[in-house]
């Protein structure tokens, strides 16, 4: 491997990640590369090869990381946007709360207090 | 007339104009629920993998929804709703799950040379066939495992780009770190995963011609 059209196979190579990311800074950048690879069969074959091995590595990861949150997880997520909405009238509790310093990014830490009272139902049970 | 309607109705689904500023804590509530929560199950997979815990994941996501829901009206509809959930999420874990743990092993400023590069550059040799062809083997428990042996930062950056398809400068607004911060954990990152990955393929081929004989 030596230099072809000016663009050595050590620069290709250095920097062959960001080409097979899509992560190259300018049009002009692929199109380089793209001539490098007509011109040089050797690099042509390594940048397959890893762009292979990486959406094999990527597909795995992806058939691996798919767990679904548990029922109780979405039920929690549901009653605390309701409650954070001032909205709970679910269930026999009434509930308030007390939010300061947010920020949008998370940073901030949040505080949350939240009041339960209970309300007595007086179910009428008819009869006997 | 229903066809009229029809238009009418899909002119207006998508990024409908919102008053943030007005809107009222039910248009809110409803909003955060048709366009945020249909990301739980993808946040609480990231979260076990930050996380490593069932319990702390679960709590994660929790917390991540809350204060994406108080803070829901700074968020730009038609922005990237998933990047800033992750954002919320990323920072969450950062700043509070992992205080009690150390950093990891290896520092930023390490990283940032691109020397490392240079690494990943000689890869044209012979033996990386034979371990990229015996990963074929691997079961979801070795891939679960070796993304939890690998240092947290590395870990965080391969899931987000490698998983989740983000785009390195994605990644630097969620994990808070410059885009050549990303690169550079990335690209460690991938290759001691897959080092990691052809080492539990390696075992298993073992354990399967051992427990054939």
């Amino acid at each position: 491997m030596n230099n072809i059209n000016s663009v050595p196979c050590d620069q290709i190579m250095q920097t062959l990640f960001l080409y097979i990311d899509h992560e190259l800074p300018s049009e002009q950048e692929y199109q380089t590369y793209q001539f490098h690879f007509l011109e040089c069969s050797d690099c042509h074959e390594v940048m397959v090869h890893e762009s292979a091995a990486l959406a094999f590595m990527q597909s795995l990861l992806r058939d691996t990381c798919n767990e679904q949150a548990p029922e109780d997880l979405l039920t929690r997520i549901r009653e605390q946007t309701a409650t954070l909405a001032g909205q709970n009238q679910v269930g026999y509790f009434s509930s308030s709360t007390t939010i300061t310093n947010i920020s949008f990014d998370g940073t901030t830490s949040i505080q949350v207090t939240q009041e339960f009272t209970h309300e007595i139902r007086h179910e009428v049970t008819e009869g006997e | 007339m229903s066809v009229a309607l029809a238009v009418m109705d899909t002119s207006n689904s998508e990024v409908a104009v919102v008053d943030r500023a007005t809107e009222s804590s039910a248009a809110k509530k409803s909003r955060f629920e048709r366009d945020a929560l249909q990301y739980t199950h993808q946040l609480y997979a990231a979260a076990l993998r930050y996380t490593k815990d069932q319990h702390d994941a679960q709590d994660l996501v929790q917390d991540t929804y809350a204060k994406a829901f108080v803070a829901f009206h700074q968020f730009e509809p038609g922005t990237n709703l998933k990047a800033w959930l992750y954002r919320i999420l990323t920072t969450t874990f950062i700043n509070t799950y992992r205080k009690d743990q150390r950093r990891p092993q290896i520092s930023d400023g390490e990283l940032e040379d691109w020397q490392i590069f240079d690494a990943a550059s000689h890869t044209s040799d012979q033996g990386r066939s034979a371990e990229d062809v015996a990963l074929d083997g691997i079961a979801d428990l070795d891939v679960r495992a070796a993304l939890a042996a690998m240092p947290e930062d590395f870990r965080i950056a391969v899931y987000l780009a490698d998983v989740e398809g983000f785009s390195y400068k994605e990644i630097a607004e969620i994990v808070g770190v410059p885009a050549g911060t990303v690169m550079s954990r990335l690209h460690r990152g991938r290759k001691l995963l897959r080092v990691a990955l052809a080492d539990y393929a390696k075992e298993r081929g073992f354990n399967r011609g051992a427990s054939h004989e």
